[in-house]
């Protein structure tokens, strides 16, 4: 005898899903989708009454589907790398090395591969500088560009031979398709008698917790492993937030906060800093300048004469300068800030000893834009002063840098130049994927820089390289992307 | 930042010894200069050299001038025997208001390989370019000194001369080289703020060159066969001219060649005196070693700071108490104060060897009341679901202008844009989030995007800067009442009592729109984008929100920051 047999509690739906499973036995879930015009959260949730029940199995599959890559495609369209090589040295005598990538059209890197492939077979000869075809009738391998010919025009292909060197070349990829099927464990006829079809209901209202009919009806189970509606919800922007995060940080360590103007007065931006009216930086091409008003006002203070002492015979600083006459209308001209030294200049006024200060400031400059320059970016930049603060104290500064902001031991200082600090050093990051990154410079301010304003201790003067930083941590290759308008992106990127 | 190519091979002959490139990195870093690339099959090194004021580094020769002192393998300023030569250059008075200083010097000896010659002109390039300011402050001229007789003329003379130009194979007219030769059309600028033309000519009436712009073909050109050479350097700096011909002679003689002197006879109306070249007068520079030792944080002796001098190819000329005298080598003219002499003893100390000190200036770090009030704000429009942005100040004038329906405006525009994309300042933020939106129709809906930023503004006064914070809301059934909501939840929050003022604005739909009034000052706007401005940036999708001056709200502390 067996058991006395249980009574089997399914939802009207489920038992219509047993129904249709029970007529095809085995049958993807994509099918029965189609069949039941259920979405596909509801109907993993009837399905697992039939699974628990055990009377329908769950079994995902996987198989792999081939397909071209980007360079796979790339290489059907126009010829493999190596068999274009060929061609252009075919069609041209005695190419210079230096000149053949720009004669194929393509990049260094995808150059290189083919010319190690032809040297490999000796298909090519390279002496001085000169490269040149071993033989001119080379037909290097037809067969594989003939696949790779196939596959774009969606014919049946045989690759097992090739498979391995299509993969290693990355010319094509193996895609994982998955699925799940549904195979039927007890048949309907079999249960049938045992299937007690329910009614439950979905959502509490507020009149079932006040009148009290909660008590009566049962509650509908969440399937839990089920994926919720896609939310968007507010947040700040990544490289905003990280922002705040370095302010923290700076914060943290006893850094006072400044700011300036965006539009800058060339006195702030070069002369208070030491850099000759000449000098390359202040050219056209090296600094945005403003078409109207062209010139702003120089402050009437006695600091600007000083300034312009200095320049001139180096002041009471024990300088040279920089012996020629310096012009206030020059001084006066205004350019879009090009580095937040000046800031700092600023700061200068009146600055009080001992003092720590940071900036994160907009900045500009004249260049194209591209995947690792912007015309507008942020840079961190501060200055430190107290009477008894040595050399060796910038190089401490800097080393906390390193490990509390950049959060690395590896690192080392390289001699650097600023044409207001002196001396001046690069604190430069080894990263593992990035290699050697700049990420600091510091220097202590030249005395032309602080006399001026009465400055009579030493003051450092530093700056980070945080967008680095930021894209390191992102894994972000093109600069761009810090101020990007694309949604996706600002509202699904991960925090650091 | 000045860029070099060399070779790899070539640089370690000079050397001496074989370097890794790693190595060769840490060495070249006592240059102040990195290896930017190295291309193995041409043997082609691309070396970046940090600094602007030292155009004696600017070649292979320079920087293991510089890492022979680090290796202790030679110390001190290099000397080398001046040969006197019955070369003069006869100077022209007229030229004083132009380009009145030159400097020459005669190589012999020579023996230069087709390598040789392009670095030559590599560090000729690249001096005229940064260090010479392209060609206007200074220019430097090599020729072959064979086909030259002494005295040379450095003189004005008549527009009519005529000479072949290198490069080319017919005579033409000095006006015509400036217009028609590709070095005229660079350099000839120079030569026309001028009132005269430059020339340089030799005794026998053949033209060696037009200064600043183009050498003549045949003298002017330096060829393998060449064995003696004349050096010129023309400019309007004497103390620059001078350098410049130091370095190219260093580096002659450190390919083994011998250097021979010129007289330079200048009028009265230019210098008091004559002058032979090259000028190596050593100049001195006196440093403190207990100052010095304050400064670094160090605690070096008097000898232990002359070996370090000497190792960055300065002499320790005397010494006397705490003093040391410090003989500068004549190509370098950076040094000005015992600052710069304080840097080459941390340098030759090996910054990496020096020892970081302790962090020791206790200050309390605090953020600005007005970074703290914008943090506020950003915090209440996170908190209503909005989306931060951070776009660009620097922008394109169509998107403050045509794309949301505004006229041209004062606005802070770019002198020497790099494009029009990146040539004007925003003075509002909200043109900037409409094109946001315009960029993202492929996006689900609603969208709520906001930005805190800066913007300029040109006042009667001056320029200023100031925060201004936008929050746009785009969804099917936006409407006005979704605006005006937030704004309430905003400035509630912030407990500031405002009003809405109609207005009639071209980016806006009529009757949807008004300006925010709090103490009886306007200080934003408010209501639904204008379907004409929706239909220019192809949003199809209704979109609402507020703009508002962050300065004018009384419980924040934001500040508006004048440039002068």
């Amino acid at each position: 005898m067996s058991e006395p047999e249980k009574h089997i509690s399914l939802p009207i739906e489920a038992v219509e899903i047993y129904k249709i499973l029970n007529k095809k036995k085995k049958i993807s879930i994509k099918e029965i989708e189609e069949a039941t015009k259920l979405d596909r959260g509801k109907l993993e949730y009837f399905l697992d009454f039939l699974i628990s029940n055990d009377l329908v199995s769950r079994l995902p599959i996987v198989s792999h589907l081939m397909s071209l890559t980007k360079e796979g495609r790339e290489a059907a369209e126009k010829q493999l790398i190596e068999r274009r090589i060929v061609e252009v040295l075919r069609k041209n005598k005695d190419v210079l090395f230096a000149n053949l990538s720009e004669l194929m059209g393509c990049d260094k890197k995808e150059m290189n591969a083919g010319i190690g492939l032809l040297k490999k077979k000796d298909l090519i000869k390279i002496e001085k500088g000169t490269i040149s075809l071993a033989e001119q009738d080379t037909d290097i391998n037809a067969d594989l560009q003939g696949i790779l010919e196939d596959f774009l025009a969606n014919k049946e292909v045989d690759t097992k031979e090739f498979e391995a060197i299509l993969l290693e070349r990355n010319l094509i990829e193996l895609i994982e398709v998955k699925d799940t099927i549904l195979e039927i464990l007890t048949f309907y006829e079999e249960v049938k008698s045992r299937i007690k079809q329910t009614s439950e209901i979905s959502r509490l209202t507020p009149e079932m917790i006040r009148n009290g009919s909660w008590k009566d009806v049962k509650l509908k189970e969440y399937n839990l492993g089920v994926s919720p509606p896609v939310f968007y919800g507010g947040r700040k922007q990544p490289y905003a937030h990280f922002l705040d995060w370095v302010k923290r940080k700076l914060i943290g360590l006893g850094f006072h906060e400044m700011r300036g103007p965006l539009v800058e007065l060339e006195f702030w931006n070069f002369d208070a800093l030491f850099q000759a009216q000449d000098h390359s930086a202040r050219e056209w091409s090296d600094v945005y300048r403003v078409a109207n008003p062209k010139q702003g006002k120089l402050p009437k203070k006695d600091y600007v004469s000083l300034v312009q002492k200095v320049h001139e015979d180096g002041y009471d600083t024990g300088s040279k300068g920089w012996r020629y006459k310096w012009s206030p209308e020059k001084s006066a001209r205004l350019v879009l800030r090009a580095h937040g030294t000046s800031v700092s200049a600023r700061t200068l006024v009146d600055l009080p000893v001992p003092s720590k200060y940071f900036s994160i400031s907009r900045c500009y400059r004249p260049d194209a834009v591209d995947a690792t320059h912007l015309a507008e970016f942020n840079q961190v930049e501060g200055i430190v002063t107290d009477p008894s603060i040595t050399f060796r104290d910038l190089l401490g500064i800097l080393t906390t840098f390193a490990v509390d902001v950049a959060e690395t031991e590896n690192f080392v200082f390289k001699p650097d130049y600023y044409p207001f600090t002196e001396p001046s050093v690069e604190l430069s990051v080894n990263d593992p994927i990035m290699g050697s990154v700049e990420f600091g410079g510091a220097g202590i301010f030249r005395p032309e820089v602080t006399r001026p304003f009465g400055i009579e201790t030493p003051v450092i003067a530093w700056g980070l390289g945080i967008d680095r930083l930021f894209m390191i941590k992102h894994g972000i290759t093109d600069i761009r992307e810090l101020f990007s308008h694309k949604l996706e992106w600002l509202r699904t990127a991960e925090m650091s | 930042m000045v860029s070099i190519k060399t070779s790899y091979t070539k640089l370690q002959e000079m050397l001496g010894k074989d370097v890794s490139i790693d190595e060769l990195g840490n060495l070249l870093a006592f240059a102040k200069s990195e290896i930017d690339d190295y291309v193995e099959e041409e043997d082609m090194l691309v070396i970046d050299i940090k600094t602007s004021n030292r155009p004696d580094l600017w070649c292979a020769e320079g920087m293991v001038r510089e890492i022979n002192g680090i290796l202790g393998k030679e110390n001190k300023i290099p000397i080398y025997e001046i040969e006197p030569s019955d070369f003069k250059v006869v100077v022209d008075p007229k030229l004083a208001s132009s380009r009145p200083y030159i400097a020459c010097a005669i190589a012999k000896n020579i023996s230069l390989t087709d390598y040789h010659i392009k670095q030559l002109m590599q560090l000729a390039e690249k001096i005229d370019q940064s260090y010479g300011r392209k060609r206007k402050r200074s220019s430097i001229g090599m020729y072959n000194l064979s086909m030259i007789k002494s005295p040379i003329e450095y003189k004005v003379i008549d527009a009519s001369h005529e000479f072949i130009p290198l490069g080319h194979e017919e005579k033409m007219k000095l006006p015509q080289i400036l217009e028609e030769h590709e070095k005229g059309q660079e350099f000839g600028d120079i030569v026309k703020g001028y009132d005269h033309y430059p020339i340089l000519l030799s005794a026998d009436g053949i033209t060696l060159s037009l200064p600043p712009v183009i050498n003549s073909n045949d003298v002017g050109r330096i060829t393998e066969e060449t064995t003696e050479c004349l050096i010129e350097v023309t400019g309007t700096n004497y103390e620059t001219v001078n350098v410049i011909l130091n370095i190219l002679c260093q580096t002659m003689v450190d390919h083994g060649s011998k250097i021979y002197s010129v007289e330079i006879e200048y009028p009265k109306e230019i210098r008091d005196k004559n002058d032979i070249n090259p000028n190596l007068e050593i100049e001195e520079i006196a440093i403190d070693i207990d100052v010095l030792n304050k400064y670094l944080g160090t605690n070096i002796s008097m000898k232990d700071a002359t070996e370090l001098v000497e190792k960055r190819r300065f002499n320790g000329v005397s010494q006397s108490k705490s003093i040391l005298t410090v003989a500068i080598p004549p190509y370098r003219k950076d040094i000005l104060h015992w600052v710069d002499i304080a840097e080459e003893i941390a340098i030759a100390m090996d910054l990496n060897k020096m020892g970081a000190t302790k962090w020791k200036v206790l200050t309390a770090g605090s953020i600005l009341p007005e970074t703290e009030s914008e943090n506020i704000v950003r915090d209440i429009l996170l908190g209503t679901g909005g989306i931060e942005l951070l776009t660009f100040t620097l922008t394109d004038p169509d998107i403050l202008m045509e794309n949301v329906n505004l006229e041209d405006r004062k606005l802070v525009k770019i002198e020497n844009p790099v494009s029009k994309t990146y040539s004007v300042l925003r003075d509002q933020i909200f043109p900037l989030l409409i094109n946001v939106f315009s960029k993202n129709t492929h996006e689900t809906y609603p969208q709520s995007i906001f930005e805190v930023g800066e913007v300029v503004k040109i006042t009667k006064k001056s320029v200023i800067t100031q925060t201004n914070a936008a929050f746009f809301h785009a969804d099917a059934d936006a409407s006005f009442e979704d605006a005006h909501k937030w704004l309430e939840f905003l400035l509630k929050l912030l407990r500031t009592s405002y009003k809405i003022e109609k207005l009639e604005h071209p980016s806006f739909t009529e009757g949807r729109c008004g300006k925010i009034i709090i103490n009886q000052k306007e200080c934003g706007i408010i209501g639904e984008i204008a379907p004409n401005v929706l239909e220019k940036n192809q949003i199809w999708i209704p979109v609402v929100g507020f703009e508002i001056e962050l300065p004018l709200i009384p419980s924040l502390e934001c500040k508006v920051k004048e440039t002068y």
